[in-house]
């Protein structure tokens, strides 16, 4: 897959095109021996307004497809498009000019380290303003504040460090500092997983809040598929640097196209007993036969027991229904096979 | 399920016996803990018991005293951190005061533990199953080809596919869930009777936790193991345990069986948590939170100690301390609303 | 602990002049500069002035610390001399904390061979040994002190470079450089706001340390009489010629032995303490993750503050 399509039908929605596409992204991080393929063939849209949520595992490449997207790390193939400019393209003076206008910000994922300790609370939220050569002090401090409200701090933080101030209101410093520059599309890094379920859900809200009244698309990048259930409008399930399921969250949850998606889902805890499927349904018992494993087959191939010859290779990410693609040779058998008793 | 007891007991010198102890494999009495040489107390008057084969889960925010507790039971209390008043009991026997050696004959044989990251409790430089052999080694004073053997088997009970391969691997060869079980391994070898996991799954993947929940349900069903399982996530504990433990500031605020504190709850805590955590419901609601801080750790409060952020507060709530009363089959809640009911009828 | 809170107390951490022998080795040092300043103005008698009736007294009223092989005031001298002998230190290590400090910044952030280059020349450098290259360049550039700690500050300019390099190293992997990045930032702007403030306690270790080493060198460069005339007194150059009068007056080298010494030992000591503040060693392992104000450790129930803490 590594033709890039001129514009792909389904990166076109109700005739309108995506603020920002991800076209055919691979990275490979690391050289030589330690090269390791981190994301293959992604193709991506994020549309205006929409709240996107970016789930996979350890290896599945979330993380470094949000890097990928603002910059910090070149696709080796394929490009990302802003607005129909091509930023992955950008170097030096004309990326740095690119990210001065602040088009797409990144929340970190850890913001005892994203933030500077030894800055205040103000100096951290100015700095993107300072950097675009904003002068007027009372100008910024009026903007630093707006900010801070934006996503419920008061003033009073204003001169206190990182360290001085609990682990939610950090991460909300976190996300002012990207509001500050007025950005048209936030893509945050596992903004809740270090955080308990009431502060998880203070978070979430004022994620929700900010799309509702900027009409501000946010990605959401998370391990945690039932955290995105509140807020998500869309999900994107990703799984050894593909993606394998991408649609509108109330369908994907209630009839789930691909099985490595149906697994989280079945995996995560619960108290209710009302799942369609338990974990053991969807897991594999022992090793496949070997053409499934090879690098032409499915990426899931090895983990899943709906393996069949025609998996042998890569399944396209292929549309399963309206603005709904899945990445699954079987994504019409696979259900009836699981529900049959062993 | 009773305990084995003709397994040796270790001499425990100075150590008392309880009365009708024998069907308990962990008792805690009134058990306070100060935390910063005695400034705070970190952990009030928690009782609980934990049967042969009962998977107890103790369930909090940080800082709410859960993790002081199991520590606690496991006799390892981090610097600066003593227990002021009750007692701890293992199998009818008091080991509050009990010495280093006591512990460390107790620790693998009677007691093991499994905590959050497993890759800093293993030798970075050594093989797994090096350091597994070690243990029964010592432990159990296996030969070397006796040790090797047997950690290939645990190694296979755990669910480690491989287990030949697994066993002259290093850590950093391994992922988190595999290293996991390699603990677990590690902490049943020497046939405990208790396993204490302190937040073990947190780390983890969802797809891999699923699996080391069925590993621990799997290991109680076939060996009998007792399981104190410690986490701030609700829905983890809800999954796995027969009976939960609700810890708020320090304090135990309602106990009981799984099923009646998830549908029956009856302190407002317990109640708040379970709207807001994410119980793995799929369908769209509503984002819950919980006002408020918890309380400082140790700070001095009169009466009930989630008081300030409870929506059915009334003022007797702060007027004195709140008694533990019993609310059902089993189950015990710290709240005057409780208490009146119990009065009433 | 983060880097400017450690000297000005801000972050929490207290400023490093709270210890005792932080204190004592700063008040040591002033009085050094006091004396560097005003020394030869205020010296009870003309170091210069030869007193043939007056040959190794030993301490007395008129002369505090007795007289030299010419009946010179010990005292006058070594007063005078502490100009010439501490200025030409501060000289030789302004020399390498300038030829040191700036490039081991800017090698962290500018292209790959500059880098690769730099280096080199900081390796080659540090092969020389300083008497040496002392006396070649004075005889280069003529017999001088000031030239003489010219060779001295190149020489140490290596040591600057290594640990500045380093430190920075540590701190332009941080993620808030990263986020400064994604905000436009140029490499300027991330040298001025994140990374110098953090870099500044080690090279205000590294000067002490090095200043030091600087004093020492003077004291060795005008102890063999290189660099300096007579009768112009510098520390080491009165103790040189004590040396060779030692049967008459056995007690006379340890008085600028003393001074250097304790002049010494402060610097040392200043440099310990603001190592021992800063939690790292001369090499860099100064953390760059907040130190969490353990009061609000459980305020808002996350977990982050209980792995860090």
């Amino acid at each position: 897959m590594t033709a890039v399509p001129a514009t792909p039908a389904v990166l076109v929605r109700d005739g309108a095109l995506p603020l920002l596409t991800v076209e055919s992204v691979d990275v490979t991080l690391g050289r030589g021996w330690r090269a390791n393929q981190v994301l293959s063939g992604v193709d991506l849209g994020i549309w205006p307004g929409e709240i996107v949520g970016l789930v996979g595992e350890t290896g599945s490449g979330k993380t470094t497809l949000a890097r990928t997207v603002v910059g910090l790390v070149s696709p080796g193939q394929g490009r990302v498009v802003l607005d129909g400019l091509p930023i992955s393209a950008l170097r030096r003076g004309a990326r740095r000019a690119e990210r001065r206008r602040g088009h797409v910000q990144l929340v970190f994922q850890d913001p005892l380290r994203s933030l500077d300790p030894d800055l205040t609370v103000a100096e951290i939220v100015a700095e993107g303003l300072r950097i675009r050569g904003e002068a007027d002090r009372e100008e910024i401090r009026r903007r630093v504040i707006s900010a801070l409200a934006q996503v419920g701090l008061d003033a009073a933080v204003l001169e206190r460090t990182p360290g001085q101030i609990s682990g939610g209101q950090r991460q909300r410093v976190s996300i002012a500092r990207a509001l500050a520059v007025e950005p048209r599309l936030l893509i945050c890094d596992e903004p809740v997983s270090a955080l308990d379920a009431s502060s998880r859900n203070h978070v979430l809200r004022l994620l929700r809040e900010l799309r509702d009244a900027l009409g501000l698309p946010i990605v959401i990048i998370s391990h945690d598929l039932s955290s995105l259930a509140g807020i998500a409008d869309r999900i994107v399930v990703l799984y050894r640097g593909r993606i394998v399921e991408d649609g509108p969250l109330d369908r994907v949850f209630a009839t789930p196209r691909h099985p490595y998606t149906a697994l989280l889902m079945a995996s995560a805890p619960s108290v209710r007993d009302d799942r369609p499927f338990s974990p053991h349904q969807l897991r594999r018992a022992g090793p496949g036969p070997a053409q499934q494993d090879g690098p032409e087959a499915c990426v899931f191939a090895a983990r899943c027991p709906f393996a069949a010859d025609v998996c042998a290779t890569q399944p396209p990410l292929a549309d399963v229904g309206e603005r709904w693609r899945a990445a699954c040779h079987r994504h019409q058998e696979w259900e009836g096979l699981a529900t049959r008793p062993s | 399920m009773a305990i084995d007891n003709r397994k040796p007991w270790p001499d425990l010198v100075g150590a008392e016996r309880h009365e009708g102890g024998a069907d308990e494999v962990l008792r805690l009495d009134d058990l306070h803990v100060s935390v910063h040489n005695g400034a705070a107390t970190a952990v009030r008057g928690v009782s609980l018991r934990v049967r042969p084969g009962e998977i107890v889960g103790l369930v909090g925010e940080s800082g709410s005293g859960k993790t002081l507790t199991c520590r606690a039971a496991l006799g390892v209390l981090p610097g600066g951190c003593a227990v002021e008043r009750g007692s701890v009991s293992f199998a009818g026997v008091d080991v509050t005061s009990l010495s280093r050696r006591g512990w460390e004959r107790l620790h693998g044989s009677h007691l093991g533990a499994v905590f959050q990251d497993p890759a800093s409790y293993l030798n970075p430089a050594l093989t797994v199953g090096g350091q597994l052999a070690e243990v029964l080694r010592v432990k159990r004073r296996m030969s070397r080809r006796a040790a090797h053997r047997r950690a290939l088997e645990l190694f296979e009970a755990v669910g480690l596919r491989q287990p030949e391969r697994v066993f002259h691997q290093i850590p950093a060869e391994l992922s988190g869930g595999m290293l996991q079980r390699v603990m677990i391994a590690i902490a049943i070898s020497c046939d405990p009777q208790l396993l204490v996991a302190d937040e073990p799954t947190t780390a983890l993947d969802v797809t891999i936790q699923a699996e080391v929940l069925e590993l621990l349900r799997q290991l109680r069903d076939e060996r009998g193991l007792a399981v104190l399982f410690v986490s701030h996530d609700l829905a983890v504990i809800t999954q796995l345990c027969d009976r939960i433990v609700v810890f708020y500031a320090g304090e135990i605020v309602e106990s009981g069986p799984a099923g009646q504190i998830t549908q029956r709850p009856r302190h407002p805590y317990t109640q708040a948590l379970l709207r807001v955590a994410s119980v793995g419901d799929f369908g769209r609601r509503e984002l819950e939170v919980i006002a408020g801080q918890p309380p400082p750790v140790g700070a001095d409060i009169t009466g009930c100690r989630f008081a300030a952020r409870c929506p059915v507060a009334v003022p007797e709530c702060g007027a004195g301390p709140v008694r533990s009363v019993p609310a059902g089959d089993q189950h015990q809640v710290r709240c005057v609303h409780a208490a009146r009911a119990v009065v009433a009828s | 602990m983060s880097g400017r809170g450690r000297l000005t107390g801000r972050n929490g951490s207290g400023s490093v002049l709270r210890l005792p022998s932080a204190k004592i080795a700063v008040g040591v040092l002033i009085a050094i500069a006091f004396l560097a300043a005003f020394g030869s103005a205020l010296a009870p008698q003309n170091p210069l002035a030869i007193n043939a009736n007056a040959l190794f007294q030993g301490p007395s009223l008129h002369h505090l610390l007795g007289t030299d092989y010419l009946g010179r005031d010990v005292l006058s001298r070594l007063m005078a001399g502490t100009r010439l002998s501490v200025l030409t230190a501060v000289e030789a290590v302004g020399i390498g904390l300038v030829l040191g400090a700036i490039p081991g910044i800017a090698t962290v952030f500018v292209g790959r061979s500059f880098d690769f280059a730099i280096n080199r020349v900081s390796d080659a450098l540090m092969t020389l040994p300083y008497i040496f290259f002392a006396v070649a360049v004075t005889a280069a550039l003529g017999n001088g002190l000031p030239q003489a700690m010219i060779a001295v500050g190149i020489l140490l300019a290596p040591l600057f470079f290594r640990v500045t390099r380093a430190a920075t190293l540590e701190y332009a992997r941080a993620q808030y450089v990263e986020a400064a990045e994604l905000l436009g930032a140029s490499k300027l702007h991330v040298i001025r706001v994140h990374v110098l403030r953090k870099v500044l306690p080690n090279i205000v270790v590294t000067t002490a340390s090095m200043t030091a080493a600087a004093l020492l060198a003077v004291s060795f460069l005008t102890f063999l009489g290189i660099g300096v005339q007579p009768p112009t007194p510098t520390w080491g150059g009165v103790m040189s010629s004590d040396l060779d009068y030692l049967s008459q007056a056995p007690w006379a080298p340890f008085i600028p032995g003393a001074l250097i010494a304790v002049t010494v030992g402060a610097l040392n000591a200043l440099a310990d303490a603001v190592r021992d503040r800063a939690g790292a060693g001369t090499l860099v392992t100064v953390d760059p993750i907040i130190h969490i104000d353990p009061s609000l450790e459980r305020a808002d129930g996350d977990r982050q503050s209980q792995a860090v803490a």
